[in-house]
């Protein structure tokens, strides 16, 4: 029955489209409080009733945030930290999940499952010990510190999900580049690594948000200006018990500009990289 | 099934393999502590003004100078009231704590039970022999066992925020007990817009803040003076507890939505002209200074009306603290001194606006603190004034009472589950003997 299927079909896509809706607005509400907050004069902020748009729209907020606060050197140290622990991530998680893949030796299964373990111990439970090595080899308050602190939760989960898709990539391919001259370095360089870029793009993007958006490891191991990220430098806007919104929702919202950028980058590859293993084709 | 053997050789090596690799890094840390090089590291929280901030690091490098320290050596850090905590709890396991940083009265007694901060005495008692001495009431918060482990910084009053616009639009003068204070509070208020109490009744520690001071006004404390005796559950409380309840339920002028504020929530709601009064440290009326200057004119200070019992101030004290790991101690206490000589100190305190009140009595004297009618009751407060903790000291335990929300679990058993008031107090007080009989036995 034709007509009947096509009903069907008009109702499940209605009803989809009812519940993409629903989610953008779930997803897109908070961003839009953000700027509007930021938009409004303390008066407004503080008023009787929640205005939905700012009724005398003020850019105050942003001159003070770049007028009085150290807002771009945050931006400057949360951009250095992400970016390095996204590059170095990359490098040692394709390293690490080539070996694991490829090379057969002894431990390789119990480092590929240490790795799982690794990622799952809670960041709670390591900031006293990581601090204390931190101060140990004079790392405390500087972005190198930082780095190999997130390297520790970021390398785990890039190598595990880079060497299930590796395992994916036919041997036959790199056993061609090897008898063609290739080393094994060149062939994961120049065979697996392009057929791998889904894998990376989600790896890439994971990395990056995760050194962005942390907090515990960069409130404790960060004393200066120098190296303090956003996510710490947006708790300076509440002293004792006042919340100074305006600068404070205007700095969480252009920090979260920068994870969206790399997510519209990545995305193509980020999106199939997600339902890879998904359907069978 | 293969048979692997394994050497007794082998088996030295991976056991002692797998021992550096577990205690290595703690080997490392070992080291660290001894080996750390010559500098002054001070842990600030953020000032209300930039003018404070800025007067306090000058003053920091200033004294490193005179130390014979170089601008390198120093590390002068603002650390967020946010993840403090843990930010301190990680740097003491790592035997790399501030040398001098700003706490509250509850960490000071808490780092002092646990041994890790300096014993300062010697510099309390300086302070007191300056002409008029200190105001004592700083002192319980620093005092632990006899001894000061914590230089008092500031007193921090809890005055009533009062709208004094809406007074004189009523021809009505401030309150002077709680039953005037109720009945003025229904006059001027025209809810839901605004109410006449922004008492905080969240399952937060402002509430035992607020609960407390009026229970004192009714006769009521939560332990004795010896810090052993617990009187929770006694009349003059239950009579407190009822008057907060009619507050609520009957006379309507505290906002039913106070049962789920946080510790800022009497401040929003003051700041968004929605309560008549709060009862609040002077953080209102510093961000007012800065903020909305239109509401801090029409904004007076109060002491908290009186209740049978007269009328007692709640004060609770920042302090100095100087963490015993470090290696220069002496830096640490020179740091100190520098920052509480009284020329200096002043700077400070009026660079503040009036938030932080003076531990010096003699810096009352000065014009600033007559300058405005709301600091008019600020020497009264800070002479008389008593810590939450009344009539016992600051001691760990009300530190963990004040932390663990008892009181106000207490007044939501009564304005949420509509238990009588004797049956949540006693409740209340079962819970607060348990937690200072665990802290007598440590």
């Amino acid at each position: 029955m034709p007509r009947t299927t096509s009903g069907t079909r008009r109702l499940f896509r209605w009803i989809g489209n009812g519940l993409l809706l629903v989610m953008l607005v779930w997803t897109l509400v908070p961003f839009y409080w953000m700027i509007a907050t930021s938009l409004k004069a303390d008066r407004e902020i503080y008023g009787f009733e929640a205005t939905l748009v700012p009724h005398h729209p003020t850019l105050a907020a942003y001159v003070r945030l770049f007028q009085q606060t150290p807002f771009l050197k945050y931006v400057r140290n949360s951009t250095i930290i992400a970016v390095s622990t996204t590059a170095v991530s990359l490098v040692f998680g394709c390293l690490g999940a080539y070996a694991l893949a490829r090379l057969r030796f002894r431990g390789r299964r119990l480092i590929a499952r240490g790795l799982v373990f690794t990622y799952l111990v809670p960041p709670s439970l390591l900031f006293i010990p990581l601090f204390a090595m931190m101060s140990a080899l004079s790392l405390a308050d500087t972005h190198q510190g930082l780095i190999l602190a997130y390297l520790g939760f970021t390398v785990p989960f890039c190598t595990w999900l880079l060497m299930g898709y590796f395992r994916s990539v036919p041997l036959e391919l790199e056993e061609a580049a090897l008898v063609d001259g290739c080393t094994r370095l060149g062939a994961l360089i120049r065979v697996v690594l392009p057929m791998s870029l889904p894998a990376l793009a989600v790896v890439a993007f994971f990395s990056f948000t995760q050194a962005w958006n942390e907090f515990l490891y960069a409130n404790v191991f960060v004393n200066s200006v120098e190296v303090r990220t956003i996510t710490t430098g947006l708790t300076m806007f509440i002293i004792e018990d006042v919340f100074f919104w305006g600068p404070m929702m205007g700095a969480a919202f252009l920090s979260a500009l920068p994870p969206l950028v790399v997510y519209l980058i990545f995305q193509r590859w980020v999106v199939k990289g997600l339902t890879l293993g998904a359907v069978k084709g | 099934m293969t048979k692997t053997n394994v050497t007794r050789r082998q088996m030295l090596k991976t056991a002692a393999a797998a021992s550096l690799a577990t205690t290595g890094p703690w080997w490392l840390v070992r080291g660290s502590h001894g080996a750390r090089a010559k500098k002054l590291v001070f842990w600030q929280l953020p000032n209300f003004t930039p003018l404070a901030d800025q007067l306090q690091k000058e003053q920091v490098y200033e004294f490193a100078k005179s130390a014979g320290l170089k601008e390198s050596e120093v590390e002068y850090a603002t650390v967020a009231n946010e993840g403090f905590a843990e930010k301190l709890a990680a740097a003491l396991e790592a035997g790399n704590p501030p040398d001098v940083a700003r706490l509250y009265e509850s960490n000071v007694q808490f780092y002092a039970a646990q041994g890790h901060l300096l014993d300062v005495t010697d510099l309390v008692d300086k302070m007191r022999r300056e002409p008029k001495g200190i105001f004592d009431s700083s002192l319980t918060a620093v005092r632990y066992n006899g001894r000061a482990y914590g230089v008092p910084l500031a007193v921090n009053p809890w005055p009533v925020h009062a709208r004094i616009d809406l007074l004189e639009q009523h021809k009505l003068d401030y309150p002077k007990t709680w039953d005037e204070f109720i009945e003025t509070c229904r006059k001027i208020q025209s809810p839901p817009r605004l109410f006449g109490f922004g008492m905080c009744l969240g399952l937060v520690e402002d509430t035992t803040d607020n609960v407390m001071n009026l229970l004192w006004c009714y006769g009521g404390k939560m332990v004795e003076a010896d810090n052993k005796t617990v009187v929770m559950n006694s009349p003059e409380n239950a009579a407190g507890v009822k008057v907060i309840e009619a507050m609520f339920r009957t006379h309507k002028i505290i906002p039913q939505g106070t049962i789920g504020w946080d510790n800022s929530g009497n401040n929003k709601a003051y700041q968004s002209r929605q309560a008549a009064f709060v009862m609040n440290p002077t953080s209102i009326y510093a961000y007012l200074n800065q903020s909305d200057p239109d509401l801090q004119k029409r904004t007076g200070l109060f002491p908290v009306p009186a209740g049978p019992k007269g009328t007692v101030n709640l004060i609770d004290t920042w302090a100095f603290g100087a963490f015993k790991q470090n290696p220069y101690p002496e830096l640490a206490r020179g740091l100190i001194s520098h920052f509480m000589q009284p020329a200096n100190y002043d700077k400070i305190i009026q660079s503040t606006g009036g938030r932080w009140v003076p531990v010096y009595k003699r810096l009352f004297d000065s014009p600033f603190w007559k300058s405005k009618p709301e600091f008019k009751h600020f020497v009264g407060m800070a002479e008389t004034g008593m810590p939450v903790s009344y009539a016992g000291s600051p001691t760990p335990a009300a530190g963990e009472v004040l932390n663990t929300h008892v009181i106000p679990k207490m007044i939501q058993r009564v304005l949420v589950d509509n238990w009588e008031p004797p049956r949540a107090l006693e409740e209340c007080h079962r819970r607060i003997e348990e937690v200072y009989a665990r802290n007598l036995k440590l």
